[in-house]
């Protein structure tokens, strides 16, 4: 699948960095940096050396925007980067970590308890219903709370992917070809994910409507 | 694929049919599936609603040491 381009505001963007624009680097290094720590932490064993994979891939960045096509969006092309260096990193200090620790060994589990549903793979009592929770409740700064708390929980490959498309928006393609993932692996990761902590507001819900 | 999906195979859908990364035809099973499952619509609705609410949290702010190793990393690239 083709990546998406450079968005018009990526260029306006990459134009400004070729100008040696302090405050667009700083605005690219806000909104980046905090997925790019996590991301880099990933591949290598601490803190400290995540913090200088991602210093070392802002530098990259900085050094390669005069060359950069524009062939993926900037973030992408920024995260490639980070995810080079981090490995390679991790490499360096024999610190290879296997995917299944990555992206979390219940990949394959059920989206949903095997014993609500009947041999027909139906329903066989309807689930808890949100709708009867009042609206502020649902949607309310405890919700949020739960949502963070469960989003931290996750294997650390679920986690970044539900960051990075949900809590920022970023397409599919992006996140796949950020974090170097296949299509399938991508969506599946975000299901899990997305499933768990769709259950953590449930269970939030239940616990303060009885 | 059978005719018909079941409620078990249609939750393992959702994320998929959200982002329209379905085949046409499983796309089309998926759709029917829904209009005849209160369950099942009502299971997409909450994924809905915990994506919206997802995109309201806010992201980790840096330090301000952080900012100030990359200003001047920037800053050596920018003068040199």
């Amino acid at each position: 699948m083709q990546a998406p381009l450079a968005s018009a505001a990526d260029l306006r963007l990459i134009e400004r960095l070729r100008a040696r624009d302090e405050a667009a680097f700083m605005e690219l290094v806000e909104r980046l940096t905090p997925s790019m720590r996590r991301v880099a932490r990933m591949f290598v064993a601490t803190d400290a050396v995540a913090d200088e994979a991602v210093q070392e891939a802002w530098l990259g960045v900085l050094q390669g925007i005069d060359r950069f096509e524009g062939r993926s969006s900037l973030r992408t092309w920024i995260f490639r980067i980070l995810v080079n260096i981090a490995k390679n990193r991790g490499q360096r200090e024999a610190r290879s970590v296997p995917f299944t620790t990555l992206a979390g060994e219940d990949l394959d589990a059920p989206t949903w308890e095997p014993d609500a549903f009947g041999a027909s793979g139906h329903w066989s009592s309807l689930p808890f219903d949100w709708r009867g929770v009042p609206e502020e409740r649902v949607t309310g700064n405890e919700t949020l709370r739960v949502i963070g708390l469960a989003i931290a929980a996750l294997p650390p490959m679920q986690a970044e992917v539900i960051r990075l498309r949900d809590v920022l928006g970023w397409s599919s393609e992006e996140v796949r070809n950020a974090l170097d993932l296949t299509d399938t692996n991508q969506r599946v990761l975000l299901h899990r994910a997305r499933a768990k902590v769709r259950d953590a507001v449930e269970t939030h819900l239940r616990s303060v409507s009885t | 694929m059978s005719a018909e999906i079941s409620c078990k195979q249609l939750l393992e859908l959702i994320s998929g049919y959200l982002d329209d990364a379905l085949p046409g035809d499983v796309r089309s099973l998926v759709e029917a599936h829904l209009a005849g499952c209160d369950g099942c619509a009502m299971v997409l609705d909450e994924f809905r609603t915990t994506i919206a609410l997802s995109g309201q949290l806010t992201e980790d702010e840096l330090t301000p040491a952080q900012r100030e190793t990359l200003l001047d990393a920037f800053r050596d690239w920018a003068g040199s």
